[in-house]
C-alpha cells in the first residue's frame, strides 16, 4: 500500500460520520439517498463523505439504472490493519528484546559496556 | 494523516535502569535488532535536540533507524522522532513512558505518525476502535 494510499484511507476514517457509513455498509449494501435519510445529515453531505471514503477505495458505487448503490470495500482497511501490526509486531519484540537484555544483567549496571566486561564473569 | 500504534510490556527492573537501556547506545545496540540478527550500530547525543542513528541488520539488508531527542526525562519519558524506510523517511514520533508497578515497570511505546499531536489525540479513539472493530471482523471472516 502506498503511503498516499494509505493517508486517505487513514484520513477517511477519522471522521465519525464516515465511520457510521462504513458500519452501515458492513450490514448490507446500501443506496445514496438511503444512507441520506438514515443519518442527520443533508444528501449533499452524505455525497461529500461517500466522496472521501471512495477516494480511499473503502466504498465502492454501482449504478443500477437510476439508483447508485454503494458497497464496503473492506480490502483497503485490512491493508491499513497489516501496516500497523507491521509496526505493533515490531515495537513488541524491541520490548520482548529490552527484557532480556536488563533481565540477563540482574546487577543492574547501568552501563552495558561494564556490565560485560567487569564482575561476574571475571 | 494520523495513526497511532502502541505497545506496552511490564518488565521485572527498574524504570532508571530501563530507561539507561533505552538512552545509552552501548545497550541500545544489543537489544535495538531484529531478532537472530548481529548486534545493531547505535551512536546517540544524548540531549534535547540531538540525534540518533541506529542501524539493524536483517536477512534482507541494513537499515537505518534515525531522529532527534524531544523529551529526556528520567526515569520517566524518553520522546524523540524516527524515520526509515517504513516511515518513507519522513519523522514520525516515539514516546516512550516508565511507569513504576510494584517491583516491575510498565514501558509503553506509543508511535504516532502524524501531521500534530493534536491531531493524533483527537482521532486515536475512533482509528483504535475500527482498527478492532475490523481485525476482529477480518478474523471471525477469515479473509483479509
Amino acid at each position: 500500500m502506498g503511503e498516499y494510499q494509505l493517508d486517505t484511507v487513514l484520513s477517511a476514517v477519522a471522521d465519525p460520520t464516515r465511520r457510521a457509513i462504513l458500519d452501515r455498509l458492513r450490514v448490507s449494501d446500501a443506496r445514496v439517498t438511503e444512507l441520506a435519510r438514515e443519518f442527520p445529515i443533508s444528501l449533499n453531505s452524505t455525497s461529500k463523505h461517500i466522496k472521501v471514503l471512495e477516494r480511499a477505495r473503502l466504498v465502492e458505487r454501482h449504478v443500477r439504472g437510476r439508483d447508485h448503490v454503494l458497497s464496503l470495500r473492506a480490502e483497503a482497511l485490512g491493508e491499513a490493519v497489516a501496516w500497523m501490526t507491521q509496526y505493533r509486531e515490531f515495537w513488541e519484540q524491541r520490548l520482548a528484546a529490552l527484557e532480556a537484555f536488563v533481565l540477563a544483567d540482574a546487577d543492574g549496571d547501568v552501563d552495558a559496556d561494564a556490565g560485560t566486561t567487569s564482575g561476574a564473569l571475571r | 494523516m494520523t495513526a497511532v500504534v502502541t505497545v506496552s510490556r511490564r518488565i521485572a527492573a527498574s524504570a532508571e535502569r530501563l530507561f539507561d537501556a533505552w538512552l545509552d547506545p552501548k545497550s541500545l545496540a544489543v537489544w535495538m535488532r531484529r531478532d537472530g540478527s548481529a548486534p545493531s550500530g547505535a551512536v546517540a547525543d544524548r540531549r534535547v535536540g540531538g540525534a540518533f542513528a541506529i542501524t539493524m541488520h536483517d536477512p534482507n539488508g541494513s537499515f537505518v533507524h534515525a531522529g532527534n531527542y524531544t523529551v529526556i526525562d528520567r526515569p520517566h519519558t524518553l520522546e524523540f522522532t524516527w524515520r526509515s524506510a517504513a516511515t518513507h523517511q519522513t519523522d514520525s514520533v516515539v514516546r516512550v513512558t516508565f511507569r513504576p508497578d510494584g517491583d516491575a515497570t510498565v514501558v509503553e511505546v506509543r508511535h504516532e505518525l502524524l501531521p500534530d499531536a493534536e491531531a493524533v489525540q483527537r482521532h486515536t479513539a475512533g482509528w483504535t476502535e475500527i482498527i478492532d472493530r475490523f481485525a476482529r471482523t477480518l478474523a471471525e471472516n477469515g479473509d483479509a
